[in-house]
């Protein structure tokens, strides 16, 4: 006997959805909807985040604490929701996040076992998991909706673009972050989509093929 | 379009009891240890690290041989599911619960650690030689590993899932097992959870720096620390269609609970302690209790500075000027992480169903800025109809649960 089998008899079908912004950071270069806005002319990863952080103004102490992957993370969101999210139109419970990587949080483990022949590092401990990235992302923005991390080989936007619509399309959450943020050592490229049910002028129709025709071009 | 009628069972009920820590492996021990003030805390002695006679812990005195022989397990099992069986086993027998196979049963089960017990047995063959290493040892990593083996032993085929949210993890576990019950998709539900020590938990928490090097003295202003324990505690929840058919009184109800996250930091509190007020105040409102009514509080009480800290400022919030006896019984078990908020359960209701309150050994100093302290000697012959359980876990994940005398 199946307990649940009557529990969701009623089929949600799809809604519409837009990516309503995007923002990649690679090799210290930020890209914003298409439009290049800030080049940290670096190309050590410290010194590029540090320099993002500055230029944009973002008085945000814990910034300091964080690990790169969270960082780069946090930044991009910072940027990608900048003039271009209403948080007063959704519900804390109803905006989640979707991310995934290639190398998990591989970069603060290393850094880690290398602390660890010395003494062992309480602050790079607290960061070996790759999704305190969207708790810092959260914590900065009142988030509080559904939220998953995956590792994968590559960007799947097939399979990224699955998620997020399971959520939207059964109005478990109302908006989305979706993307990619990865960094091993000085290789580092992240890029978020914003994702809405309301169309705007700018809007991109929400699809696996738009997130990877935005991926690539950036 | 299929419409169901949900009908909701007003009262969850505590049908049974089953616990397995370092001061006993099973009800009856625990009651005895706590009547001797007896602390579980000593040297490592099972498991296989190189803090041996540096670092004290709170281990079951029973091998993995032993515990396979009672369990009729696999000798090679993590020792994760082997305590999860012995006192969910232990739970279900007490219950008793007449023609169980004709009612909705289900298992929600919680640990930390899963089989990583095993896993690291792999790893010191796998990092020698990367051709070698058992892969049987991996076999079982996942937490939900654990679920599905005690499940299977158990019998319960209709429902399980595995919780694992820190050192709340099993507090978690009940909560969800009482609105599983409360919205009518299961009659029966055997929740707790269970965690083995692991070298993974002890370098984790060493790493961290909060352990005790010490036996954990809860609540004290010269705290240092805290010492990790094994062990697994499970209650049965049974709706109020089940208990009208038991041979028994019920232990208790679960009156109220509650989970809140402080959003802080990834392993502190909150100096302000926000996200254990927000647990505690919550499942009071849940429970329709007022302070004033809880006549015992089970500490989260680790011994760790951050923790009795921000714990102590959440019960001041609430309680002051009038705070009810409570003691954290960590000073027994030691911290036993995934299964703390399960053995806690089944100490919480202890207290109602024994008119007893346990002790916080080794307390000697009052932390500073607190105008309360934890008991300090096992206390028998107690009015208690209400005991508050609070279980912290990493994430900021906070959970107070209310059990209640029916």
């Amino acid at each position: 006997m199946n307990i649940f089998e009557h529990a969701n008899s009623e089929l949600n079908l799809p809604t519409d959805k837009y990516i309503n912004g995007s923002c990649s950071i690679a090799k210290g270069v930020i890209t914003k909807d298409a439009n290049i806005i800030y080049d940290s002319d670096c190309y050590d990863i410290s010194e590029s985040l540090f320099s993002i952080y500055q230029h944009f103004e973002l008085a945000y102490p814990k910034f300091y604490k964080m690990d790169n992957l969270s960082k780069l993370g946090w930044l991009t969101a910072e940027i990608l929701l900048k003039n271009s999210f209403e948080k007063k139109d959704y519900q804390p419970e109803r905006v989640g996040l979707i991310l995934a990587n290639a190398n998990s949080s591989l970069d603060v483990d290393l850094r880690y076992i290398e602390s660890a022949n010395d003494i062992a590092s309480p602050s790079l401990f607290v960061y070996t998991l790759p999704n305190i990235v969207i708790g810092e992302i959260s914590i900065r923005n009142g988030f509080k909706g559904e939220h998953a991390f995956f590792v994968q080989e590559s960007f799947d936007s097939d399979f990224i673009a699955r998620q997020v619509n399971y959520l939207l399309d059964n109005d478990i959450l109302q908006a989305c972050i979706c993307g990619w943020v990865d960094v091993l050592r000085q290789d580092y490229k992240s890029t978020l989509f914003l994702v809405e049910k309301n169309k705007k002028e700018s809007s991109v129709l929400f699809s696996a093929e738009n997130m990877r025709h935005i991926f690539d071009n950036n | 379009m299929i419409i169901i009628k949900r009908r909701m069972s007003s009262t969850v009920y505590i049908a049974g009891l089953g616990v397995i820590s370092a001061i006993g492996n099973n009800v009856a021990e625990h009651l005895t240890a706590f009547g001797q003030e007896k602390a579980g805390m000593g040297d490592i002695t099972l498991l296989n690290t190189i803090h041996r006679n540096e670092l004290p812990v709170a281990e079951v005195k029973l091998s993995n041989n032993e515990l396979a022989e009672m369990t009729g397990l696999p000798v090679g099992i993590s020792r994760t599911a082997l305590l999860s069986l012995v006192a969910a086993k232990e739970a279900l027998t007490d219950a008793g619960i007449p023609d169980l196979s004709n009612l909705r049963t289900g298992f929600v089960s919680a640990n930390s650690v899963g089989g990583m017990d095993k896993s690291e047995d792999f790893f010191v063959d796998f990092l020698a030689d990367n051709s070698k290493g058992k892969l049987r040892h991996v076999y079982d990593h996942e937490c939900g590993s654990m679920t599905e083996i005690v499940a299977e032993k158990l019998g319960i085929t209709q429902f399980m899932t595995t919780l694992s949210t820190a050192c709340s993890s099993s507090a978690n576990a009940i909560f969800y097992g009482a609105r599983l019950i409360k919205n009518n998709l299961l009659d029966v539900v055997i929740a707790g959870g269970a965690d083995s020590l692991t070298k993974f938990t002890l370098n984790g928490f060493n790493t961290l720096m909060i352990l005790d090097k010490e036996f954990c003295k809860p609540f004290d202003e010269h705290r240092e620390g805290l010492n990790l324990g094994e062990g697994a505690g499970y209650v049965v929840l049974v709706s109020d269609k089940v208990v009208k058919n038991l041979n028994k009184q019920p232990y208790c109800k679960l009156s109220g609970y509650n989970n809140s996250n402080d959003a802080y930091h990834q392993t502190a509190s909150s100096p302000e302690g926000t996200g254990s007020y927000l647990a505690m105040k919550g499942a009071l409102a849940k429970s329709g209790l007022q302070p004033a009514d809880i006549d015992y509080i089970n500490l989260h009480g680790t011994g760790t500075p951050n923790n009795d800290s921000a714990e102590g400022t959440a019960v001041k919030r609430i309680f002051d000027p009038e705070y009810p006896p409570m003691s954290s019984t960590k000073s027994f078990t030691g911290h036993t992480l995934g299964a703390s908020g399960g053995i806690e359960a089944v100490f919480s209701v202890l207290a109602i169903n024994n008119k007893i309150i346990y002790p916080n050994l080794r307390f000697k100093t009052r932390m500073n800025g607190f105008d309360f302290e934890p008991v300090k000697r096992f206390l028998k012959d107690q009015d208690i109809n209400h005991v508050m359980s609070n279980s912290f876990g990493f994430g900021g994940n906070c959970t107070s649960l209310i059990f209640s005398r029916v």
